[in-house]
């Protein structure tokens, strides 16, 4: 009798080290509001990176798990930002007084009926043809956000949207206590994600993203899996639409441009596709550290390393000479910081192709990536031993 | 009546057509292969009944049971399991997980028997359970792309040029394997570039020619026949 666990436990569970590694880093982050260095500003920024975390892993599922590349993804962040705002809002028609906790759950719905609509025209459509229309998708929902002025408010968006409220309590609105909102949501996304890639829709999108025909004449409902992809990233963006506009209070069609789409795929892309601490560090390097540059301590910091400012502003004089109209005047020391941030997307780019040239799995790629780009080529010709072996025993 | 039967198939890509209307049968505990030159159609007529192109005209039906119009995966659900030209192993996965992705439309326990099976036949596979795909051998992607089709517990076999970028006695391992696999009680349609192999297992042929079938008859009569000798089996 071969032993059942071995095949009907499908997630291969690895070491005690790999799974003690992920509840020592939450419990890292947990602390981290406890240490009177992190002062709200700090919590702010880690919030956003949280927030492109989530985003990260929901595209990942898109992207990373399914192959399926969704330049859109904005869309469903705006889907459920416009549901909070909608239905809390005073300045929108509606006026349902749906608390928080009712809208989280509406939104996971709608971004999965959304996502829904987006797959379903994309389903015949593979690679570049696919991202070309994802794009325009994500547009339209942008375009519709600024003409459908009676309910979205226009370009004037939505404000004084609602917080949400803690029964026996007050509402979240501290940095601190947003800060555990998206670490518990960040928590769960991850787990959730990591529990699909092992399970058979996991491998199901996996064998889609090798080979749809194959993985079709292995029995596999390809529109099915990934309609399912499409709906489990896009349900995934919307709740952080969520919590981003509850967040903010304030919400209008500048905050879901193409640009919020190219940033979550950059942050999976940098930090590695496929894999969960990839999109952490990836959202924190190109969130994270342009927000915290903008910071009065980094500043300083800065201006005490003369000769670190000096050589990372080499780059932006060596341009300057090159433009001599002054599109890259060198700042002043105390708005270097800011420069960078306003730069970012150089720094974006270049590291882009930096981690592309020289790593092209990413920085943290996953097992399956990391083989997909280093692995050598099956040789064609079985070497003598292969099936005489296996005939023999 | 026969297990497997196509009637009149027209098939084809766009403006090509590949396969201009032929008709062959499979019946129980057969091996029977189809042979031609590239381009003949032979890998077209194997996509059409798996499926993955939806035939122009005519007909496919299993068991009595049209399967036109019927997506990859329905054609897998009701008993045919089609093993690709050129393998498709997903390289990034385990050898395990490849086996369970050919189960994928399986929740019965039988699956364990049916692995054990396949161990049976390709002991190698054993062996490399937790191995990436990608780093196999040609050899044993090939023994693993038929284990993972065999693992859809088919009623009937589309094997598509399993000899291709094989070693000589690679190929005559694998084919032996086919035969054991007839008797174990699935019968095999198998398509090759390899007349002479696929002739000498087989119990009937077609020769396909531009689209149509030229010829057929036993095995051992095509392995005969002068005009399969000169244009498939390399004689003068």
């Amino acid at each position: 009798m071969p032993d059942l666990r071995l095949w009907l436990k499908v997630p291969p569970r690895r070491d005690v080290a790999r799974r003690l590694l992920p509840a020592a880093a939450v419990v890292l982050f947990a602390l981290v509001p406890a240490v009177p260095f992190f002062t709200d500003p700090w919590l702010r920024v880690f919030f956003l990176v949280g927030l492109y975390v989530v985003l990260g892993l929901g595209l990942n599922i898109v992207v990373g798990f399914a192959g399926l590349l969704d330049l859109g993804y904005v869309a469903f962040f705006a889907a459920g930002a416009y549901l909070m705002g909608i239905l809390t809002s005073p300045q929108s028609p509606v006026d349902l007084r749906l608390e928080f906790w009712v809208i989280l759950p509406l939104a996971l719905l709608l971004g999965a009926l959304v996502g829904l609509l987006l797959g379903l025209p994309v389903l015949p459509l593979r690679g570049d043809y696919l991202a070309i229309v994802t794009l325009g998708f994500g547009e339209i929902i942008r375009i519709l956000l600024v003409n459908l002025r009676d309910i979205t408010g226009g370009s004037q968006g939505l404000a004084a949207i609602e917080k949400p409220p803690v029964p026996g309590w007050q509402r979240i609105d501290e940095p601190w206590q947003w800060y555990y909102v998206i670490l518990v949501t960040a928590v769960a996304v991850a787990f959730l994600s990591a529990r699909l890639r092992d399970a058979r829709i996991g491998r199901a999108w996996e064998a889609i993203r090798e080979d749809e025909d194959v993985a079709a004449a292995m029995g596999i409902d390809t529109v099915k899996y990934k309609l399912l992809a499409f709906a489990t990233g896009a349900a995934v963006g919307s709740v952080g639409g969520v919590l981003f506009a509850s967040y903010i209070g304030f919400i209008n069609p500048t905050s879901f441009t193409l640009q919020v789409s190219i940033n979550v795929l950059a942050v999976v892309i940098i930090g590695g596709m496929g894999n969960t601490w990839g999109v952490v560090f990836g959202a924190f390097i190109l969130i994270g550290v342009p927000e915290l540059l903008q910071f009065r301590e980094t500043s300083d910091v800065l201006e005490r390393l003369g000769w670190l400012r000096t050589a990372l502003d080499a780059p932006f004089a060596a341009l300057d000479a090159l433009a001599p109209f002054g599109v890259w005047r060198v700042p002043e020391p105390e708005t270097w910081g800011r420069l960078v941030a306003d730069k970012r997307f150089i720094i974006y780019g270049a590291l882009l192709v930096a981690v592309m040239v020289a790593r092209p799995g990413g920085l943290f790629p996953s097992r399956r990536r990391k083989l997909e780009f280093e692995a050598p080529p099956p040789s064609e010709v079985a070497e003598p031993s292969a099936l005489a072996a296996g005939g023999s025993q | 009546m026969a297990l497997l039967e196509v009637e009149g198939l027209v098939a084809g890509y766009g403006a090509i057509t590949a396969v201009k209307g032929i008709s062959l049968h499979l019946d129980e505990g057969e091996i029977v292969t189809l042979i031609g030159s590239n381009g003949a159609g032979k890998t077209t007529t194997l996509r059409a009944i798996s499926g993955l192109i939806r035939p122009r005209q005519g007909d496919i039906r299993f068991a009595g049971r049209s399967l036109v119009g019927l997506k990859p995966h329905e054609v897998v659900a009701v008993g045919v399991a089609h093993v690709p030209e050129g393998r498709g192993i997903f390289g990034t996965l385990t050898v395990k997980e490849n086996l369970l992705l050919g189960a994928h439309r399986r929740r019965d326990a039988g699956i364990l028997e049916d692995l054990e099976r396949v161990f049976a036949l390709f002991p190698r596979l054993r062996e490399r359970l937790g191995q990436v795909a990608g780093t196999l051998s040609g050899g044993e992607q090939q023994m693993l792309a038929i284990g993972r089709a065999l693992m859809a517990k088919p009623r009937v076999l589309l094997l598509d040029e399993p000899s291709m970028g094989l070693a000589p006695f690679l190929v005559d391992a694998i084919f032996q394997t086919i035969v054991e696999i007839r008797a174990a009680g699935t019968p095999i349609l198998l398509v090759e570039q390899n007349a002479a192999a696929a002739l000498e297992i087989a119990d009937r042929g077609y020769v396909l020619e531009s689209g149509t079938i030229v010829l057929s008859g036993t095995g051992a009569e095509l392995a005969r026949n002068d005009g399969v000798r000169r244009a498939y089996l390399g004689e003068l």
